[in-house]
């Protein structure tokens, strides 16, 4: 048998994904291991990463750094195809969906402090989403709704708030 | 899972209620749930007060029974027979001569005296099936028209002008029995109670700090529409297509017979009447619905106005809600989504 | 791990460095994002936290307190009321009248009960549901 050797030509779009990915990667780590005042809510810095790369390098960009945080993180968590899995990966996929869209919002009048809240949002509505039809499929499940979409929104206008500092920093 | 475990916690929180003082009693009487509530008595009188009154209402039932051995069974035998006057209890006679007070003030839409239809549509039974509908029958029953009015009480006896004339009490007494239950339990000096008899309630006092908040059922959901505050001596009643109806090919036939037509009343699922307090708000809160529930939807305000009914809800057959405006300021409408069915009317 | 501990580190510096230098100001959209997110918390504690969600339930029959149960159980219950055995079905935080002897069956279709407050009876059986939690929205229910 010959030796052969496969090279993989990675980009520098692919060492910058990967560089911002392993960043997400290691505040979603942190985030795993700070206990959260009420469980289930969370504040969610890892998105502040998405957020930047989206401005920074545009959506496709956004979305890879986000969906590869999701999955290596939960890998690294053992976690993969877990409930908190699969929770992850809808908040994201419906946080990215809705991006796309508000990408598209005037920027001079919505910065990334608005589509970070925006974001938020979505993202725990496909938690709930999930939740509510698959997970618990328990009544006493509406009863939360409000607190997490009161976190989303606190959460999502600080992350917001630190992204638009790290752009202000440049 | 940490979903789960804040479920748990939420749930923990929600089980842990404060013992209170507060007594309830639940009994079957009028064909229907009875259902006592006192405040801030000693558990053991609140309790045997509560047991007085159900008996009180156990016995007024029985006396008033439309279609089994009771007074007004024997009276209508009487006056089915056309017999000469019998001696009458001077509490029923009190109640005929109010009965027949506001089937004049409803011009007729409150009428008691139709037991004949009444027993015809099958709604003097414990449980109703659907019936054989003759138009023909029902045409006759209409025609002899019995009227409150042909009934003349004297020196403690009663007669009937009309033979067909045969009493049904059963929109009258539950409302009635309120208000005997609230004088007893003021009588024993109770300062807070709320007296639920098959959804007609009457509230006195308070329920601690607040007032006493009453549930109003949505017609088709099992769950309630809107909550409102029943303040001291306030009375609120109920009357709906929901509670006794049977269905038929399809179509809905309610106990509430349109004494003009001789049918039940259609086109329209629950007239709710709010009346502050006087001596016969009970009684009120059980008759006054029914005339507004009868009439055409666009009498209905007229109507309540005759009645001198100010707080009402009418909800239509679809789905429309009608609102007085004083009852718009009482009104908390359970689900926001209500309010865009909601027109307020003026009388 | 080096090389990640490294970037985390200049991440923070970068984070702190701008949290404390420089503000961002929101701009006019950003204001309206967050009031119609503030709206929209607001209407949403309204809309479901107007009565809690029952935690446990009563059953009655006749003058009887024949027991409080858990919702959060699958469980059937068989009832004997005054004309025969009601079946009564609890599932997911829910609970209703799956089966009855009564004529009318209006106990039947009422449903699902979910919230503290709500009410089902069977009027021939003289068997009724009463759903309870710590904040009911009322304390009796106009029918």
């Amino acid at each position: 048998m010959k030796n052969r050797t496969i090279v993989i030509h990675a980009t520098p779009e692919d060492h910058q994904i990967a560089k911002l990915t392993a960043l997400a990667i290691g505040l979603h780590m942190i985030e795993a291991i700070i206990p959260s005042p009420l469980p289930g809510v969370k504040p969610g810095i890892a998105n502040i990463v998405t957020l930047y790369v989206l401005y920074q390098y545009g959506f496709k960009t956004a979305a890879w750094v986000s969906l590869l945080r999701v999955f290596a993180s939960s890998l690294l968590l053992g976690q993969f195809l877990s409930p908190t899995f699969m929770l992850s990966i809808s908040g994201a996929l419906l946080s990215l969906s809705v991006l796309f869209i508000a990408k598209h919002l005037p920027s001079q009048y919505f910065s990334v402090i608005s589509l970070s809240i925006i974001a938020a949002f979505a993202h725990i509505a496909g938690q709930l989403i999930v939740v509510r039809f698959w997970l618990i499929p328990h009544t006493g499940i509406l009863y939360l709704i409000p607190i997490f979409c009161l976190a989303a929104l606190i959460f999502g206008l600080i992350n917001g708030l630190i992204t638009a500092k790290l752009f202000s920093q440049k | 899972m940490r979903l789960l475990s804040l479920l748990a916690i939420c749930l923990l929180f929600t089980s842990c209620t404060k013992p209170e003082p507060i007594h309830n009693t639940q009994s079957y009487v009028f064909g229907t749930l009875v259902d006592i509530t006192i405040y801030g008595e000693p558990e053991a009188e609140a309790q045997e007060l509560a047991a007085e009154i159900i008996r009180d209402f156990q016995e007024l039932h029985n006396r008033l029974h439309a279609w089994r051995a009771s007074e007004i069974k024997s009276l209508n035998y009487a006056f089915k027979r056309g017999n000469l006057p019998v001696t009458i209890e001077p509490d029923v006679a009190a109640m005929i001569s109010d009965a027949t007070a506001l089937s004049i003030q409803s011009k007729g839409a409150f009428n008691p005296a139709i037991g004949q239809l009444i027993h015809y549509w099958g709604f003097q039974n414990d449980e109703f099936k659907p019936i054989k509908i003759d138009d023909l029958s029902i045409k006759k029953l209409l025609s002899n028209n019995p009227q409150m009015v042909d009934i003349v009480i004297q020196n403690g006896k009663a007669s009937s002008r009309n033979r067909h004339v045969q009493l049904d009490l059963g929109g009258y007494a539950k409302g009635y029995a309120l208000d005997n239950a609230l004088q007893t339990l003021r009588k024993h000096g109770v300062r807070n109670a709320l007296i639920n008899i098959g959804g007609n309630i009457i509230a006195l006092g308070k329920h601690g700090e607040n007032p006493w908040r009453v549930g109003i059922q949505h017609p088709r959901k099992p769950s309630a529409i809107a909550t409102i505050e029943l303040d001291s001596g306030w009375a609120i009643g109920t009357s709906g297509d929901y509670q006794r109806y049977f269905m038929l090919k399809g179509k809905r036939y309610c106990h509430i017979i349109n004494p003009a037509t001789g049918y039940p009343t259609s086109g329209i699922q629950a007239v709710t009447v709010l009346i502050p307090p006087q001596t016969n708000a009970g009684t009120l809160s059980d008759v006054a619905s029914k005339p507004i529930f009868i009439a055409k939807p666009n009498q209905r305000a007229k109507v309540a106005q005759e009645m001198g009914v100010e707080n009402f809800i009418v909800i239509e057959a679809d789905d429309k809600i009608f609102i007085s405006a004083e009852m718009t300021k009482r009104i908390k409408w359970t689900d926001g989504a209500t309010a865009k069915y909601v027109t307020q009317i003026q009388p | 791990m080096a090389p990640l501990q490294s970037m985390l580190r200049k991440f923070s510096l970068n984070l702190k460095k701008s949290l404390f230098n420089q503000h961002p100001k929101p701009l006019m959209g950003d204001w309206l994002i967050i009031l119609i997110g503030a709206i929209s918390v607001f209407v949403m504690f309204q809309q479901f936290w107007v009565t809690a969600p029952a935690t446990k339930f009563k059953i009655r029959q006749g003058n009887q307190i024949i027991g409080i149960f858990d919702l959060n159980q699958t469980r059937e219950l068989h009832i004997k009321g005054a004309v025969g055995e009601s079946t009564i079905s609890i599932q997911n935080g829910q609970v209703r009248f799956k089966q009855s002897p009564c004529s009318n069956q209006y106990c039947v279709h009422q449903g699902w009960l979910t919230r503290a407050g709500q009410v089902a009876i069977c009027l021939p059986n003289q068997i009724s549901l009463q759903l309870m939690g710590a904040k009911s929205a009322y304390d009796s229910l106009n029918y």
